[in-house]
Order: structure tokens, then C-alpha cells, then sequence
């Protein structure tokens, strides 16, 4: 079931185009730093699992109003900062007044900016071109007029130039020359230093450090002179602003304990925590024998019709399926070869004509999957209106893995009722104790499982199309049934890939638990299976952005019918979860 | 020709005078250059570390297994050792379609004074263990089982080599050397990048005295061997170009590291681009001839940012250009 999103056409292109910049940019990030474990999770960015804190002011990007060249900006900024930066170091040096933490903080990052290498001139423009796209902002935002606002702005600039930035446009300079004058003034000698041990982290840090209690002692001034006067003390509020509220340092993620995308543990203990009021009810189905075989018959025939109407390209799909998956295997034996093994049937040749040489057999290499791949759909309400789409993707998808070679399986999951069943029931009967755990049915579907063939499940599959089974979702306890399944299979490679459209969601359980004991559950079940070596686990987004949930996700957009280029973007989904 | 049978390394030469290392060892050198000795390319760089190995194998007889990523130039590397000790050197790549009679020799029918007669003609392996050939097997890992198992053989320092339809024994000449190199360690494709190489037989893998690890080389090293192979950069523009160049490589082998990406720059192809760009005089359009068009299309814009990185320069590529239209 999605969460409150808004699904016109134009958020999904938009949040396709999002998911497609936030990946290039944590790609470009990965590159410039050597640091694999960066991503985005939830428009987040994430190190080694937590939080990256971004603290300085222009590494703040506004999805609205920036532009790709910020994002370039700002990506190499954090690189370099990846690259260039002790965390331990900086923590020891870091001063607790958040005045003096925002400017330690900004000079930090003006330093390792400043480390850009020569033979990246493209990294030196981009910084530039964002650092220059802050400044302007921040000025057309009329802050630098007030006291506070235009001493933090000179300081931002003068450090900047100080440390390489660049030059700065004559109404500018005009603009904080007296401030520059007075600053100067009162942190000179400090400020002289730092350009020279930019690349000593500790040396700088020392300047820095005095720099950034005599910018917060002038602050705490410049506070009590205008303690009586209102207008100032919003000023001085909305230059908090101005400088992205780099005053509230929560969520501090060079210190561990910071998670990211909410306040629930993401860890096995989210998994372990998660419970069931009562499994008595929970079923499991297979999805045939719920629709009646006429009507089972119709979907399937309307179904077929849908994918030959739509031109998608099984045979392509089969040939990347099998370059992606297909490992060579032995099998059997080429005959009739110059060399190799003598081959015993032919022995009489050997006699009757010793000038032939082709009496050997060799082994024959075929190239095969030997992987499992598993299909999870998400059956919750919200997906009826995309479900013949859907299905006409996993009939492709299933019919391809099979050629390969591979093991395949289509599962769904949905609840027996809409906010909760008999478990709701027997909870209120039992005295509504606090903390229940699950309250609703679980319902587990089976369209197709992995010993059948695609001929025989194909009526089965057409199932996916009679959409009044979809009720709720339970994605956590679903991704468990689903992995139990795969892990049975004798394979070397196992897969599964995800196909939802939102968020956990049982409206029982929510309202008598803690809010997010489904989501809690569902990260945590993930974050186990992507870890665990044997599963690759990779999610299809329908018009939402699952990174909050799974490491390697896909946003679909299933507004228009799907086409060539859908597989193209599922098979580039799996390549990157087989590369880990 | 002559041939090698009775040649053997006269003299000893200080490694400090050769291969300028800071150590006190002696190789043993030939006096005379065979036509079997590979030609010095003056631009090599030798790592230090490997060239060691490589040393060792030569004057020890250690057998040495060198393992690295394509286009690190492991063989290269040990060719320049033996071009620089004038030691024969004899290349055999295991593709896939090496046979153990390739190696060993086979029975062929040839013509005699207009009869047909068979004649056992030898192969590679008991050609070269008579001589003092320094013989290296290329793609180790992608040797056929039935292959590794002849090589197991003459693995052993003393290893006899026994010609089995022959009735012959072969003692190896004192002189013979064994190398080996490799893209995996034996353990096979991980990565996906290597179809088609296997594991390595453990007992094979025991057989090698020393495994050495050739990665790419430090910037400027590699700066130097481009402008070595292409003189035209040999200047400090042709410096900055070529520094840029390198970067770019760099970032394409973090990304393939970082599992981005499914291709890398190698040295190879990075004097590729240089060459294609003297022909071209245009640095983008050499890029996509010589790397960008090798990789997977939805790598592209990521490849195109690398190339934006270094270059300060949009690389025309239409997925890219789609992401900038805000």
C-alpha cells in the first residue's frame, strides 16, 4: 500500500530523474573518493551505512531551485571532503559552540576544496560554479542585511578566496569590504596561516579553531547588542536559515548512532523486536485456485493479447538474460574431433582409413544459468490500477530466465482483510493488551512456483491480472517467506527482485503499535538479506522511490505501456545488485 | 639459426647497474642476444617489487606466477627483464584452445622422398626444456584442465618431463626458466570479468615458488610510458593532456572497483587514445573510438562525467544530455 504520494505522470519522470541523478552523483562520489560504501538511501546521503552529514552551508542543494551543476558541485565537494578528511581528527579539534562549529565546519570544507588535484579542471569548475551559485543565492536573499548575516556571508567569501576559490564580482567585494576590514582585524593572523597548511589536516585545524571562537565571541557581541531589539533576533534566525540550520547538529553521523530515513533501528534488532499477535490465521494460496478457470482462462487470452499487441522483444531480452546469468557449463561431448579423447565408436575408422584424423571426442561446453530467481509483487491496493503491466513484465521476465537456464518464481503477498481480521479480533477480545505485534491475516500467494515450467503456470500467471485478492502488505514477513523459498534452491546464484509500489502497510497494526513497526521490520529484513552473500535482493519502484528500503532499486515508470527499454532498466537493476 | 642447445649465461651483472634497484644481487647474463631474446623498449618502467620476482625466477629458479588486471603489463614486464639479460624468452598464451598435444608434440604424417611416413613432432614443451628458455605462459588461468595438468609436471624444479609415446625422458637444461601470468589468483571468475578462466588446481597453485601482484602503475609512470610510446606528447602541454588522460583512467578504475562500471581503462587502451588523438587531433572523438564505445550503454553518462572531471569539457553524449535538461 503507497503512502500518501502524489502519483500524477510528471512526480514519477520526476522522480525517476531524481533516483537517476542521486545515483550518478553517489557514482561520481565513489570514483573521486575510492570509497565504494557511498549511496543515497531515501535522498540521503549515506556513509558506510549512516548518515553523511553535509555541514557546510553550500553543500546544502535545494531539489527545486539547483541545478545539475550544483549536484556536480556539490558531489565533488563531499568526494574530495571523503578523500581529504580525518573524521577522528576533526572531532578532536571540533569546538562545541554552534556559532564556532559552523565556521570550523565551512573552513574544513573550504580546505579539502582547496586540495582539488590539478588534472581535474572539471571538478575545480564545478566547485566553483557552486560555491558561486550559494553566494548568489544567499545575497538575492537579502540575509547580508542584516548584522550577523553579512559577517558569516564576509567570512564565507574571504575564506573561499583565501583558500583558492576564486575571484569575486566587483558589487560583492563592495558589498563586504568594511566587514572584510573589521574581520581581518580581529582574526588576521590566524587567517594568514591557513592557506599554507591546507594539506596538513591538524595544522589547519588549529587556525581554524582560533578563527572559528573569535568569529563566535564577535557573534555572542553582536547577540547581546541587539538582545532588546525583535527585528534583529529574526534576522538572526533566518540567517540560521541562510546557512541550511547548521546550528542544530543532530543527526551527527561522523559519530556513530545516527540512522538514516527515521528514528527506527535498521539493524537485526528491528527484525528480532517485530511480532505477531497471532499466526493461526495466516494463509498461504495458490493464486489458480482462487479465480474461477473460466474466468483465468479469459485473463490469460487477454493477456496475450496485451503482450502481442505491445511488440516487446522476448528473444532480445532472452540473449541479455543470458549474458548476464548464463556461467559455461560441461555438457556432454563434441564429436568427430581432430583431438582429444579417442572416442570408441569410432575406432573402426582408425582402421578402415588412418589418414582421418577425426576420431576424438571432446567435452562440450554450453553456457547455462544456474541461478534462481524470485519474483515478490507487492499486492497491496494501490497496485491494481499497474497490474497489467506488471504482468505482462514478469510473463517476459519468467519466460526469458527460463531460456536461460534459470529457476524462476513468482510470489505475492497481501493481508486476509482490510484493517485486520480475526487476529484484530481476538486482540479485542483478549483485552486490547498493549504492544500486539501484527494484527491482520497474512496472506501469501503463489502464482508460480519454480518446479513448474512457464507452459504449465502460464493460466496461473494470468491470476496477477483478478486484482480483488489485493488488499494490504506486509512486506517484511513477505521478504522472509520469499527468501526461505530461495534459499531451498540448490544454486549458485539466487535473485530476488522486488516489485512494490509503496511502503508496509496494515491499518490494524499501525494504529496499535509503535507508527513504524512495519517499515522498522521491513528495513531491517532487508538490510539482513543484502548483506547476506548467497541473495542478491534488488526492488522495482512503481512510481516510488524504494531507497529508503533496498539497497539496489529501480524506479518504474509504468504510465506508459512498458516497452524494450523497461528490461533494459531491470537487467541494469540486477547487474549492479550481482556486483554487490 | 644457431641453435640454443649449448648456450648458457657467461657472466654476472650487478641488478643495481640493470634495472637500477638499491640492492646488492648479481644476474647471471648472456653474452650473445638470440633471436629469441625480446627487444628492449628503453620507456619501460619496472616495478620494483616484481622485477625482484622476476629476478629471482631468473637467477634461482624459482618459478614465478605474476597476477594482476589486464593491460598492467605482466608479461610485458618480464619480457624487458629478459631482454635486458639477453635470456632467450618463448611465449605460449593457454587460450582455451591450447590442447595437451599442442604442448607435448603429436604424431604427423608427413612426406618422405614421395612416401607418406608419421613422425613424431615435438611441441613447445620438450623444445624449450632442452634450451635455456625462460618460457612463459600467458592466461594461465584460462588453461584446460587437461593442459594444466602437462604444466603441473615441469612445475617440479627437477620435474623429468617423460615424452610417454616416445619412451623419452627429458632433463630439463639448467638453464630452462618457468613464468606464468594470470588475471585472477586461481580462484576463477569473481568479478564477472574474466569468463572463462577457472580455478586453479590447489596442488597447481602450490607448485608456484612465488606469486607476485602487478598493479597499475603510480601516475607519473604511467604518464612517462605514454609519452614513451607516443613522442609527440613529449612536451609539458602533451604532459597536461597525457595527465588528464590518466586521470580519467583512474576514475574509470575506481568506478569498475566501486562495481559502477564493467570496463576499465587499461594502459593499453589509454596509449590507444593517445594514438587515435595524434590521428584525430579532436581528444573527445578518440575517447569514444578508443574506450566509450566498449562500454555498456547505460554506463555511458557516468563515463561522460569522468571525462567532464578531467577534461572540463562535455563529452556529446545524448543520455547525458538528457539528465542536464532541467
Amino acid at each position: 500500500m503507497a503512502a500518501p504520494t502524489d502519483n500524477t505522470p510528471n512526480a514519477a519522470a520526476e522522480a525517476r530523474r531524481q533516483q537517476r541523478l542521486e545515483e550518478l552523483c553517489a557514482a561520481l562520489i565513489r570514483a573521486q573518493s575510492a570509497q565504494a560504501e557511498v549511496r543515497y538511501r531515501g535522498h540521503r546521503l549515506e556513509w558506510r551505512g549512516k548518515a553523511y552529514p553535509l555541514r557546510a552551508p553550500h553543500l546544502q542543494l535545494d531539489a527545486q531551485q539547483d541545478d545539475w551543476g550544483s549536484c556536480r558541485g556539490v558531489a565533488d565537494a563531499i568526494a574530495l571532503r571523503l578523500r581529504h578528511h580525518d573524521p577522528e581528527l576533526h572531532r578532536h579539534w571540533l569546538p562545541t559552540p554552534p556559532v564556532a562549529r559552523l565556521v570550523f565546519e565551512l573552513l574544513e570544507q573550504l580546505r579539502v576544496e582547496s586540495l582539488v588535484p590539478a588534472h581535474h579542471p572539471g571538478s575545480r569548475r564545478n566547485l566553483h560554479y557552486r560555491f558561486s551559485a550559494w553566494s548568489n543565492r544567499f545575497l538575492a536573499s537579502g540575509q547580508t542585511e542584516s548584522h550577523l548575516g553579512l559577517l558569516l556571508f564576509t567570512l564565507s567569501m574571504m575564506s573561499w578566496v583565501q583558500l583558492g576559490g576564486g575571484p569575486i564580482d566587483e558589487g560583492t567585494e563592495h558589498l563586504i569590504e568594511s566587514t572584510r576590514m573589521f574581520l581581518l582585524r580581529e582574526i588576521g593572523q590566524p587567517f594568514g596561516r591557513i592557506r599554507r597548511c591546507r594539506e596538513d589536516q591538524a595544522a589547519f585545524a588549529e587556525q581554524a579553531l582560533a578563527i572559528a571562537l573569535s568569529v563566535n565571541e564577535l557573534v555572542a557581541d553582536l547577540q547581546q547588542q541587539l538582545a532588546g531589539n525583535e527585528q534583529d533576533q529574526d534576522a538572526l534566525e533566518e540567517v540560521g536559515n541562510g546557512f541550511g540550520l547548521l546550528l542544530d547538529f543532530d543527526g551527527d553521523g561522523d559519530q556513530a548512532g545516527s540512522q538514516a530515513g527515521g528514528a527506527s533501528p535498521r539493524n537485526s534488532d528491528g527484525e528480532a523486536a517485530y511480532r505477531i499477535f497471532t499466526g493461526r490465521y495466516d494463509k498461504e494460496w495458490q493464486a489458480a485456485r482462487k479465480v474461477r478457470p473460466e474466468l483465468l482462462e479469459r485473463l490469460r487470452r487477454q493477456l496475450d493479447q496485451r503482450i502481442r499487441e505491445q511488440g516487446l522483444n522476448l528473444n532480445g531480452l532472452t540473449k541479455k538474460l543470458r549474458r548476464l546469468l548464463a556461467r559455461p557449463h560441461q555438457d556432454g561431448w563434441r564429436f568427430g574431433e581432430e583431438e582429444g579423447r579417442l572416442d570408441g565408436r569410432r575406432l573402426s575408422t582408425l582402421v578402415t582409413s588412418h589418414a582421418d584424423r577425426r576420431v576424438f571426442k571432446q567435452p562440450r561446453e554450453e553456457w547455462r544459468a544456474n541461478a534462481a530467481v524470485t519474483i515478490l509483487v507487492d499486492n497491496s491496493g494501490s497496485m491494481r490500477p499497474h497490474m497489467e503491466h506488471i504482468a505482462m513484465l514478469i510473463d517476459l521476465l519468467v519466460q526469458g530466465l527460463e531460456r536461460t537456464g534459470a529457476r524462476t518464481e513468482v510470489l505475492g503477498f497481501t493481508t486476509g482483510h482490510w484493517n485486520g481480521g480475526q487476529p484484530l479480533k481476538d486482540w479485542q477480545r483478549r483485552g486490547w493488551p498493549a504492544n500486539p505485534g501484527r494484527l491482520n491475516e497474512r496472506c501469501h500467494l503463489v502464482y508460480k512456483n519454480s518446479d513448474t515450467p512457464w507452459r504449465r503456470a502460464r493460466r496461473s500467471l494470468a491470476a496477477l491480472l483478478k486484482s480483488d485478492l489485493f488488499r494490504e502488505g506486509l512486506d517484511g514477513e513477505a521478504l522472509l517467506w520469499a527468501e526461505q523459498r530461495l534459499l531451498a534452491e540448490h544454486v549458485n546464484e539466487r535473485i530476488l527482485l522486488v516489485i512494490s509500489d509503496g511502503c508496509p502497510m496494515d491499518t490494524a497494526t499501525r494504529q496499535s503499535n509503535a507508527d513504524d513497526i512495519l517499515d522498522a521490520h521491513l528495513m531491517a529484513v532487508a538490510d539482513r538479506i543484502d548483506r547476506d552473500p548467497r541473495i542478491r535482493l534488488c526492488a522495482l519502484g512503481v512510481g516510488l522511490d524504494l531507497s529508503r528500503y533496498y539497497r539496489h532499486n529501480q524506479l518504474l515508470d509504468l504510465e506508459h505501456s512498458p516497452d524494450n527499454r523497461i528490461f533494459d532498466e531491470i537487467l541494469a537493476l540486477i547487474t549492479r545488485a550481482m556486483r554487490g | 639459426m644457431t641453435d640454443l642447445l649449448h648456450d648458457h649465461p657467461s657472466r654476472l651483472r650487478p641488478v643495481r647497474e640493470l634495472f637500477n634497484l638499491d640492492i646488492d644481487m648479481q644476474v647471471p647474463v648472456f653474452e650473445h642476444r638470440d633471436e629469441h631474446v625480446p627487444d628492449i623498449d628503453p620507456s619501460y618502467c619496472f616495478n620494483p617489487d616484481v622485477t625482484l620476482a622476476i629476478l629471482a625466477g631468473f637467477t634461482r629458479n624459482r618459478r614465478v606466477l605474476l597476477q594482476g588486471l589486464h593491460g598492467t603489463g605482466k608479461s610485458t614486464h618480464i619480457e624487458q627483464v629478459a631482454a635486458r639479460l639477453n635470456w632467450p624468452c618463448v611465449r605460449v598464451n593457454l587460450d582455451g584452445h591450447i590442447s595437451r598435444l599442442d604442448l607435448v608434440g603429436k604424431d604427423t604424417i608427413v612426406l618422405e622422398e614421395g612416401k607418406q611416413i608419421t613422425r613424431f613432432q615435438e611441441g613447445i614443451v620438450p623444445w624449450a626444456l632442452r634450451r635455456p628458455v625462460a618460457l612463459i605462459f600467458d592466461e594461465f588461468d584460462a588453461g584446460r584442465p587437461d593442459v594444466m595438468f602437462v604444466i603441473q609436471r615441469i612445475l617440479e624444479q627437477d620435474g623429468k618431463f617423460t615424452l610417454l609415446d616416445q619412451n623419452q625422458v627429458i632433463t630439463p637444461n639448467p638453464h630452462f626458466r618457468l613464468f606464468a601470468t594470470a588475471n585472477t589468483v586461481g580462484l576463477g571468475n569473481i568479478t564477472g570479468l574474466y569468463h572463462g578462466t577457472q580455478q586453479i588446481n590447489q596442488a597447481q597453485m602450490d607448485r608456484w615458488n612465488i606469486v607476485a601482484k602487478l598493479d597499475y602503475l603510480p601516475r607519473e609512470d604511467e604518464i612517462r610510458i605514454i609519452q614513451g610510446k607516443v613522442p609527440r606528447y613529449n612536451d609539458t602541454r602533451g604532459h597536461e593532456l597525457i595527465s588528464r588522460m590518466v586521470a580519467v583512467a583512474e576514475l574509470t578504475r575506481a568506478g569498475f572497483a566501486a562495481g559502477d562500471l564493467s570496463t576499465l581503462m587499461s594502459p593499453r587502451t589509454l596509449i590507444a587514445w593517445a594514438e587515435n588523438n595524434e590521428i584525430f587531433n579532436d581528444t573527445a572523438l578518440a575517447f569514444r573510438l578508443s574506450f566509450l564505445n566498449k562500454c555498456d550503454e547505460g554506463e555511458r553518462p557516468l563515463v561522460a562525467e569522468y571525462y567532464q572531471r578531467c577534461f572540463d569539457q562535455e563529452l556529446p553524449e545524448p543520455q547525458a544530455l538528457q539528465l542536464t535538461a532541467v
